[in-house]
């Protein structure tokens, strides 16, 4: 593939994406370079906010298979990953894949479930695959989970623990949209029927090529420096309490990679490095007891005006 | 006695100091060179058969020599060096013991360690031929050693991903650095009148000279010498040629067949002596050892400057210890002048004294005695003799056998200085009139470059002085009735009777000839500022440069001083040079791209965000800037490929035009 028409690809799914979900050329950018990076995404908002939506047209958009399992305190692991029953016909146990076997996976609403299904899911996503009565199954390539997340401080739900929140290489807000899209958007056509008229931009084979591209990007030693500079603040602030992880420094690479290979750059820019960070950043770092910077998204902004690009 | 077992060092090879070991062998070698003329023969060999021994051993990967093998070759090479020496004190016999033992010392080389052992006494070799030579030109040579030896070491230290390329500028650096602080120390470090310890001269080799006794032979084959004698540097302008009497020994004893010197008394009854007119030639010289007592003047020397120095009752300037070492002074001297104007009877008759011999030459003066009454008709006689007769100035004269002077006079009559010399004196002392032979120097060679005069040893010269009652001791060359051009403009110039015998003194071509002097002004400038620089040369120059009185205190203090400033500053600059790749040049230009834009940037502002709040504030500059920042960030952040420094210069000068 050239760059050319690996741009005409990008181009392609980011408008087709911004057509379902509007005004959110950033988040859309971010969602998208989260897969390129091959990395799962969090999505973390409020109910109604589009959530599923994304989920559904990245699916479409990009050509996946596509299932969601709906994530309640009462769901069993099984319920994720499939179960064996035995076939009277052949005598012997025949192991029924679960919703987890697409290529990507919306759980929605991950943290209404018990911890015990969350973590189901969670292993899948480190092993790329599922153990059952001892018999490895893989899972499908290209293999994404989008989940996402009502705020935690609401009734009966389970926060994901930073260890696992940290096997999301992004957590996104999506927010409100403004004025004038949210005009269109009421103006507009229903968005899931909207998205049945769409064709895949992508198919999974072009994907991979994408991904392969996207971590050939090049990074300068001035970059790395900004990185390490980054990393090393995090780790020696007196307001963040826990700072970012090595897996956490090479997470933002990655993203800012795949981030940076959308934007078409020669380069990773320390732009493209800031774009991703709070997304990147924001879960894996928590703020000290004393710190002013409470939310994520301070916290992260503040990591970015104290280091000086070098 | 309990015996305690020590764990036993194993013996074998393993192919690990393979790449290292060629590095430490080469430096070894270039270490021992310079001493190898000086060596016994078999110690080279011994080296050159260990190293290949070694490296065989390693290669095969096979098992050093055991021990007690290695004990017996160290007591038989001490032993050696004890038969050669007959010591092991001096320069020679330690060199030579320290080569021995080294190259005995590769044969237990199996770690890094003991390689690090050879590189040290390698170090020490290349200081030890310090001690016997400090040629201007040897120091480049010695450098480069010390250059090998420390990349050697470098390599040793090193891992292996380190190219040789890399240890080598690395040692390169080192150098580099020390250079300064080396300077330093060297100018400031308090110089002594007496050295520390003293060099042991190297015994044997008799530097080539004049010596205290002159026989027919021994000037002519020292003319075949280009070796410089002496360097002058004049204060003013040179005398002439034929003034140019570099007065040396005077010969008073005569055995028939050689004149000599009884031990030069260290007395300084000449200067009173010396009646002087006419301006005083001032000029410094440069005197290369002789390991005689007695130094160089122009004729005639009133003041000197250097202690441990007195002129002797025959006007020669003797030191207390032979000159060992090159000497360098300052002297005044008078070409015109008179001694001894009154000489007592005694002395006149000591003057006088003739052995039995050389009967016809006696013969010959009497009847000269007879004719001429005057002392001065009587002398122009024979030099006239001398002019017309068939007397022939040669290199090369004929052996003469007993009674030489009467077989040159009537016989030969070929012969250099010495003969014309020696001949003249016995006449005149056969005639009566007081005489004595003047070993020295006459003429020699005003270098353009630098503008000082080379004496050399074949401008080694001998001459005559007479006493004349009423003048004192007058001069005479009866050299220059035969070849008066040898006086008037050198050894070099003079036509010998011989033709084809010449070819020592005639430089072969002009070219070489200039070469060979410039060379020569280079060294002079090396011994006069280098191997100089003792207590006096020091004063002086601390002094111009603004030190007041200097003492060993000052000079102390200065210097440690001195050398932690330039510890610093060596310290600071290798810090800048670590800092230097990561500060690229793109980066620069961006800096200097905001200082114009005149908006700074603020702290962990990414240059497409600082793109942003500029355009608000400067939008007539939008489209440079934009183009700005993408270069820059393309150049500093992408690959190698993308580098477009000068375009970056070029947008950046775009953009302050606009701003």
């Amino acid at each position: 593939m050239t760059a050319e028409v690996q741009n005409k690809y990008i181009d392609a799914a980011l408008e087709a994406l911004g057509q379902i979900i509007l005004g959110k050329s950033n988040e859309l950018a971010l969602a998208l370079s989260c897969i390129l990076g091959r990395g799962h995404l969090l999505i973390e908002d409020l109910p109604g906010l589009g959530k599923t939506t994304l989920a559904q047209a990245m699916a479409r958009v990009l050509g996946l298979s596509y299932q969601r399992i709906q994530f309640t305190s009462d769901l069993l692991p099984a319920d994720i990953i499939g179960v064996s029953v035995f076939d009277r016909q052949k005598g012997a146990f025949q192991f029924q894949p679960g919703p987890i076997f697409s290529q990507l996976v919306l759980a929605d609403e991950v943290n209404r479930a018990t911890p015990k299904a969350q973590s189901a899911l969670l292993e899948a996503m480190e092993e790329q695959q599922v153990s059952v009565d001892g018999v490895s199954h893989r899972l499908p390539e290209p293999f994404f989970v989008v989940a996402t997340q009502n705020p935690s401080d609401q009734i009966g739900t389970f926060p994901l623990p930073e260890s696992q929140l940290d096997r999301f290489l992004m957590r996104i807000e999506l927010g409100y949209p403004k004025e004038e899209d949210e005009r269109a958007l009421l103006t507009g056509q229903d968005r899931r029927e909207l998205l049945s008229t769409f064709d895949a931009s992508l198919d999974a084979a072009q994907l991979a090529a994408l991904q392969t591209a996207a971590c050939e990007m090049h990074m300068s030693d001035a970059l790395l420096d900004y990185v390490q500079a980054l990393i090393r603040f995090t780790r020696e602030s007196s307001e963040i309490e826990t700072g970012l992880s090595p897996r956490g420094a090479l997470s933002l690479i990655r993203a800012a990679k795949a981030y940076a290979f959308i934007q078409r750059h020669t380069g990773v820019y320390p732009d493209d490095i800031q774009a991703v960070f709070p997304a990147v950043a924001g879960h894996r770092m928590k703020p000290a007891d004393n710190s002013i910077y409470r939310s994520a998204s301070d916290l992260t902004r503040h990591v970015l005006d104290s280091v000086a690009i070098p | 006695m309990a015996r305690r077992k020590l764990p036993r060092r194993s013996r074998g090879t393993d192919g690990t100091l393979l790449a290292s070991l060629p590095w430490s062998l080469a430096a070894m070698t270039l270490a021992l060179l310079p001493h190898i003329p000086y060596m016994a023969p078999w110690i080279p060999i011994m080296f050159v058969g260990c190293a290949v021994f070694r490296w065989h051993l390693e290669r095969r990967r096979r098992k050093l020599p055991p021990a007690t093998l290695r004990v017996i070759l160290a007591l038989l090479g001490f032993l050696g060096i004890m038969a050669q020496y007959g010591s092991v004190n001096g320069i020679s016999p330690g060199t030579a013991l320290l080569s021995v033992m080294a190259s005995l010392k590769l044969l237990e080389t199996r770690l890094r360690r003991d390689q690090f052992v050879l590189l040290f006494i390698a170090i020490f070799l290349v200081m030890s031929s310090l001690l016997r030579e400090q040629y201007l030109w040897s120091m480049p040579y010695l450098l480069g050693a010390v250059w090998l030896i420390m990349t050697a070491w470098l390599r040793l230290a090193a891992s292996t991903e380190v190219s040789a390329r890399e240890s080598a500028l690395t040692a390169g650096r080192l150098i580099a650095y020390a250079l300064p602080v080396m300077l330093v120390m060297w100018v400031l470090f308090p110089r002594i009148s007496t050295p520390f310890w003293s060099i042991p001269t190297a015994g044997g080799s008799a530097s080539s000279g004049l010596s205290d006794q002159m026989s027919p032979g021994d000037i002519s084959n020292l003319s075949l010498s280009d070796a410089v004698a002496f360097r002058v540097q004049f204060a003013n302008n040179p005398p002439p040629p034929q003034q140019r009497y570099w007065r040396g020994l005077v010969l008073q004893r005569f055995n028939g067949r050689s004149w000599s010197s009884p031990e030069p008394s260290f007395t300084s009854r000449g200067l009173e002596r010396i009646r002087t007119s006419g301006e005083a030639i001032n000029y410094q010289v440069t005197l290369e050892p002789t390991q005689q007592r007695w130094i160089f003047a122009l004729d005639i020397p009133t003041r000197w400057s250097l202690t441990d120095t007195a002129i002797g009752p025959q006007q020669q300037l003797t030191r207390r210890k032979p000159v060992d070492n090159r000497l360098i002074y300052t002297a005044s001297s008078y070409t015109d002048y008179q001694t001894d104007v009154d000489l007592s009877e005694r002395a006149q008759e000591y003057y006088l004294h003739l052995p039995s011999g050389n009967r016809k030459t006696t013969e010959f003066a009497h009847q000269l005695r007879q004719q001429f009454i005057s002392d001065s008709d009587l002398i122009n006689a024979v030099m006239a003799h001398f002019r017309t007769e068939a007397f022939y100035y040669t290199l090369r004269p004929p052996s003469l056998g007993t009674n030489p002077v009467d077989r040159f006079m009537f016989d030969t009559r070929r012969g250099f200085c010495e003969h014309y010399a020696s001949a003249f004196t016995v006449i005149m002392r056969a005639a009566g009139i007081p005489a004595r032979v003047v070993l020295g120097y006459q003429g020699g060679e005003i270098n353009p470059l630098g503008n000082y005069l080379i004496v050399r040893q074949s401008d080694a010269h001998a001459w005559s002085e007479v006493w004349l009652s009423g003048h004192g001791w007058v001069r005479i060359d009866p050299t220059s009735a035969v070849a008066p051009e040898r006086i008037e403009s050198g050894i070099s110039a003079s036509r010998f009777s011989d033709a084809g015998l010449s070819w020592g003194l005639t430089a072969p071509s002009q070219l070489l000839h200039k070469i060979g002097l410039a060379w020569d002004a280079i060294n002079t400038r090396w011994n006069e500022w280098v191997l100089g620089y003792g207590p006096e040369n020091q004063t002086n120059f601390l002094e111009w440069l603004g030190m007041h009185s200097p003492d060993w205190r000052k000079m102390m203090l200065s210097l440690v001083v001195a050398v932690t400033l330039l510890v610093i500053a060596i310290s600071g600059f290798m810090m800048l040079r670590y800092r230097a790749p990561r500060k690229d040049a793109a980066a620069l230009l961006y800096k200097r791209f905001v200082r114009i834009a005149g908006i700074p940037s603020k702290a962990g502002e990414a240059p497409l965000n600082y793109y942003e709040r500029l355009i608000t504030e400067r939008p007539a500059a939008a489209t440079v800037a934009k183009k700005f920042i993408i270069t820059y960030l393309e150049t500093r952040y992408g690959p190698p490929q993308h580098t477009q420094l000068a375009q970056l210069k070029l947008l950046l000068v775009q953009f302050s035009k606009i701003t």
